[in-house]
């Protein structure tokens, strides 16, 4: 924000940058050469429900919306919504490359429908190849980056020391936050 | 929650107390020193007050908190709580700040701290027991869009003038009672009772307008509320449900609570007895008539 909008209290949120999401398909033959992460063909977008009176008028915008991407990626997506209030799109695809561009598709699909500033995130799971804790990687709409997600299945722990590491793998292939206190988590992601 | 063995009220009214004292305290020394100082002009106290505004705006978040008796906890000790500020954060941009809980049934918040990196938010035990999850967010957004919009240092540099203005009028008088004992010209003593007059003027103006623009300030969080979480009508039925709660609750227990009244998000002295303008925040009608105002221009649809 600038100086006028801190001086007259004029709080307004981020659009949505999008266009660092395609960096993801290029990076996955590292992910699944190097690091041994194979995707594990669902991803989500999350963004903050409407209004209850705006509601109406997004719920139909957004079956519309759903048909659309279906139309054109032959991805499936379904609609769900987490404990917190959050509405989310899960695409679904075997192909890396067709999920990240149906969740471009659908990000953009709500940014075309005045939604851009209510997106919060998108998130792609993998799987590791030794069958371990499942692997996450989340892209900030506000802040057009990156970063890694390793809950421990515990609670609300992550594993940090393996996300640093994956920072570190990943930081010549992926926009990635350097600011850590923005890796936002994302519990109990309703990805399937 | 473990209870102290002299009980949670006492506690906290003890540690409200102290900051309270030591405040006092602080302003004793600090007019011992002015008067000290005066002889070096008036230089070095603008330069004293700067160095005090600039203290209590370094410190502002520790002081508050310790004042509150609120208590930073970890992700694993609160985690919804701090699931819901993490993505609050996201969605506004913001760092996320400290999370602290203050361990009171009087449902009520505040954010604090100079700049969004050091900043806190706190909320009492009342205020995550009594309201509903979505009902807390307005509020966690009403505080978060304080910090965005960095209240503690404009309020501090509003206060900083109100303080320059007081203190002026007090060298003002100073200088009145000191003039009389001195050989000085007949046109003197007028001058002297303007300047004490004007300095009184503007102390009580200074005083009226940083309560304006603290209202202000009120008003422009619970916009921010507003476009954070997309749902006016959550903050509108918190700012409600915290009200009648408040006046429900024994007046004693609330006085504890009224040297933090600038930071919380409703003022514990809800009864009516001071006029509008005495306010630090806008009253709960206007507030609720504002929001549903926003409400019903984001509910217009979006031009295509």
């Amino acid at each position: 924000m600038g100086l006028g909008d801190v001086l007259f209290g004029r709080k307004k949120l981020k659009g949505a940058k999008l266009d660092r999401l395609f960096a993801l398909s290029t990076a996955q033959v590292t992910l699944e050469a190097e690091l041994g992460l194979r995707p594990a063909g669902a991803a989500g977008v999350v963004f903050k429900s409407l209004s209850a009176g705006e509601f109406m008028r997004a719920e139909q915008e957004i079956d519309e919306l759903l048909g659309v991407v279906a139309e054109t990626s032959g991805s499936e997506v379904r609609r769900r919504q987490d404990s917190l209030g959050y509405q989310w799109l899960v695409v679904r695809d075997r192909d890396f490359e067709d999920l990240v561009t149906g969740v471009h598709l659908v990000a953009g699909e709500l940014v075309a429908h005045g939604f851009g500033e209510q997106l919060l995130a998108a998130i792609f799971a993998f799987e590791r190849r030794d069958g371990e804790r499942p692997t996450y990687l989340i892209y900030g709409f506000k802040r057009g980056a990156f970063w890694p997600f390793v809950p421990t299945g515990e609670r609300q722990e992550r594993d940090n020391a393996e996300e640093l590491r994956l920072k570190n793998e990943l930081q010549g292939e992926l926009p990635i936050e350097e600011d850590l206190s923005r890796w936002l988590g994302l519990f109990d992601a309703p990805l399937d | 929650m473990r209870r102290r063995a002299f009980g949670r009220d006492r506690g906290l009214s003890t540690r409200l107390f102290l900051t309270m004292f030591l405040l006092g305290a602080l302003y004793v020394v600090f007019f011992v020193v002015m008067v000290n100082v005066f002889q070096f002009g008036i230089v070095p106290m603008v330069i004293l007050l700067g160095a005090l505004a600039f203290f209590q705006y370094y410190t502002s978040d520790r002081i508050a908190l310790a004042a509150a008796g609120a208590k930073v906890v970890r992700p694993d000790e609160a985690p919804e709580l701090h699931a819901m500020v993490d993505r609050l954060c996201a969605m506004s941009d913001l760092p996320k700040p400290r999370v602290a809980i203050i361990p009171t049934d009087v449902p009520n918040a505040f954010a604090t701290g100079r700049s969004p990196k050091h900043s806190a938010v706190a909320v009492t035990r009342g205020l995550w027991n009594r309201l509903e999850p979505r009902e807390v967010e307005g509020v966690l957004a009403h505080e978060l869009s304080h910090i965005a919009n960095r209240d503690v240092a404009v309020m501090t540099i509003a206060s900083f003038f109100s303080m320059l203005a007081a203190f002026l009028m007090r060298m003002g008088m100073w200088t009145g009672m000191m003039g009389g004992g001195r050989n000085r010209d007949s046109g003197g003593a007028p001058a002297i009772l303007i300047m004490i007059a004007v300095s009184l003027v503007t102390y009580v103006l200074s005083y009226m307008l940083i309560l304006l623009i603290s209202r202000y300030r009120e008003f422009a969080a619970d916009r921010g509320a507003a476009v954070i979480t997309g749902a006016p009508e959550n903050l509108m039925s918190a700012l409600q449900k915290i009200a009648s709660d408040m006046t429900r609750i024994p007046q004693r227990d609330l006085r504890e609570l009224e040297g933090m009244n600038a930071f919380f998000i409703i003022p514990t002295n809800v009864k009516r007895h001071a006029a509008e303008l005495f306010m630090t925040h806008p009253p709960l009608e206007k507030r609720l008539a504002r929001l549903a105002q926003i409400a019903a221009e984001m509910g217009r649809p979006i031009a295509a």
